[in-house]
């Protein structure tokens, strides 16, 4: 996956949960980072991670009048502490 | 007194003296005597190597220093230990005087030195008993001077060896190259890996895999049924085929294992070892806590079906307790397992805020955090006064990786299987040590550092040499 492929997937994902069209849903920034372990710093519920620093993206995005932080690596796509709670998509 | 009765007294009283004199004097050689022409009990001669040397002087039949230090309790006299020796077919080599009923012991047939302590540590006239380490700096100077493998990419791996290159700092490392005076490893100790699985095609480790005995039978679990598992476990397909298809099980396999002096890549803290992987994490490097307990059953289910399991590295976590996950940790500490785990990789404070697995309260836990090459606390490591143990390399560590390549990585998952990685060495070299001497043996081996006060339990880095008594 690259960086455009995973912004482009979370903002699908982004519309899609908050029941929005895609078109409402701006990328705000999408800057690359090194995350503190495999599941990006990100972990759904019920998961281990392996503890090795991971190369990815942090990708904020905006919809109405909030922002949403996705992160993302070659491999993987996550929403970061959205209502509290870490998704992998 | 009588003036006329003064000097026989003074001449009687020189002769009582000379006569006590010799009497000791009698009694030296008597003992010395009796350690010369010791006879070699029959059924001793037909199983020791000195069988020729019998009734040679001590001196000459070659044998080497004591072989362990035995402190006998107060009241126990001479006499007796003398007696206890004899019995054992040991000789007492030396008293040490400073610490009454403390004597170096030489055994006089072919047990190692740990054998011929725990025979004294079983018997009641005995306070303790100890293997003698040999600590010399002449160790250094000759036989035991530092070991540098062969392996090309040796150079890169300061956690190892460092050298202060690419800024670091000399001396900053574990003292492999001190350690391996000791021991390099030993097939006979199994370290689960439990991971992402690992490449055992890897040509850097492939020799130093796992391979299930024909003595052992497959495993049977009760909802799978059996599997042939070859070379491990895979948790996350319930299958026998623990590959791995993300990297990072296959890079903490090669710090703790790569074979040392193949004159290939690089060496691990064990150049000779056997590493079992389990895969619980997928491709994408995380997995859930069923697996990981799923895992850790068969490495308890293998230990006893007779399989040396003494370590399990974790280099995963996160901060979700799992109190499932706590008591099959607990069940590997019955099984006497180490459990060396990641402190984790959030800058944070354990004690405020725990990471799991490597904040569990139970004795066999070991939490890793990690260092730089400057042995600073590296930016992103946990750390905890109180709950994690100690530190280890972790920043830039070069290890083996998918396609028979090599990475660098940083973490804590890199630093946990150095500490593992000794642990096995300590294990290798002391067979029977149970898993709580072996984490006290850990604790205590380390180079305390100013970077780690307060941050640790331990206060320092750990050390190989130290862990073997060698530095």
């Amino acid at each position: 996956m690259t960086k455009e492929d995973a912004s482009e997937k979370a903002r699908k994902d982004l519309a899609r949960r908050l029941g929005i069209e895609e078109s409402q849903v701006t990328e705000q920034s999408v800057a690359e980072t090194d995350f503190p372990d495999m599941a990006l710093g990100a972990a759904a519920g019920g998961e281990m991670s392996g503890q090795m620093i991971t190369r990815g993206w942090k990708i904020h995005l905006k919809a109405d009048g909030h922002t949403y932080e996705y992160r993302a690596d070659k491999g993987q796509l996550r929403l970061y502490q959205f209502k509290g709670k870490n998704y992998k998509i | 007194m009588n003036r006329n009765n003064f000097l026989p007294h003074v001449a009687l009283a020189l002769v009582l003296i000379l006569v006590a004199a010799f009497a000791g004097q009698l009694r030296r050689w008597q003992k010395e005597w009796k350690h010369r022409v010791q006879i070699i009990p029959a059924e001793d001669k037909r199983r020791s190597p000195i069988n020729n040397v019998e009734a040679a002087p001590y001196e000459n039949r070659g044998f080497g220093a004591p072989e362990v230090l035995v402190k006998f309790r107060q009241g126990v006299n001479e006499e007796a230990i003398e007696r206890i020796t004899l019995g054992l077919h040991d000789r007492v080599e030396d008293e040490i005087e400073s610490v009454p009923g403390l004597d170096a012991i030489d055994d006089l047939d072919d047990k190692t030195a740990e054998a011929v302590a725990a025979q004294y540590r079983g018997l009641p006239e005995v306070e303790y008993a100890e293997a003698v380490f040999e600590i010399s700096a002449d160790d250094f100077d000759s036989a035991g001077s530092p070991i540098t493998p062969r392996d090309p990419r040796f150079s890169e791996q300061w956690a190892l060896f460092n050298d202060g290159s690419r800024g670091g700092t000399t001396g900053a490392d574990i003292s492999a190259t001190h350690a391996w005076t000791v021991t390099t490893g030993s097939d006979k100790v199994v370290v689960a890996v439990l991971d992402s699985g690992v490449d055992y095609t890897h040509s850097d480790l492939a020799s130093n895999m796992w391979i299930r005995p024909n003595s052992v039978d497959p495993y049977e679990d009760r909802d799978l049924g059996t599997i042939q598992d070859l070379h491990g476990y895979n948790a996350v397909e319930n299958s026998a085929d623990p590959m791995d298809d993300n990297g990072h099980g296959t890079h903490c396999a090669g710090i703790i294992g790569a074979e040392g002096g193949n004159d290939i890549g690089i060496a691990g803290v064990n150049w000779k070892v056997q590493i079992m992987p389990l895969k619980f994490m997928n491709a994408g490097g995380y997995g859930t806590t069923k697996d990981a307990i799923e895992a850790i059953n068969y490495v308890i289910d293998r230990k006893k079906a007779g399989v040396n399991v003494r370590v399990i590295s974790a280099s995963w976590g996160s901060t979700q307790k799992s109190r499932a996950l706590e008591d099959v940790i607990r069940k590997a500490y019955e099984a006497d397992i180490l459990f060396v785990a990641a402190s984790g990789n959030a800058s944070t404070n354990n004690d405020r805020s725990p990471h799991y697995p490597s904040s569990y309260n139970v004795p066999n836990v070991v939490s890793v955090a990690a260092l730089d090459r400057n042995d600073q606390l590296a930016s992103f490591s946990n750390y905890g006064l109180k709950s994690v143990a100690i530190a280890a390399p972790g920043v830039d560590i070069l290890s083996t990786w998918l396609g028979d390549e090599y990475e660098e990585k940083s973490g804590t998952s890199m630093a946990t299987p150095v500490v593992a990685g000794v642990a096995a060495l300590i294990s290798a070299n002391e067979p029977k040590i149970t898993v709580d001497q072996l984490r006290s043996r850990l604790l205590a081996a380390v180079d305390p550092l100013n970077s780690l006060k307060g941050k640790v339990v331990s206060g320092g880095r750990i050390n190989a040499a130290k862990a073997l008594g060698t530095k």
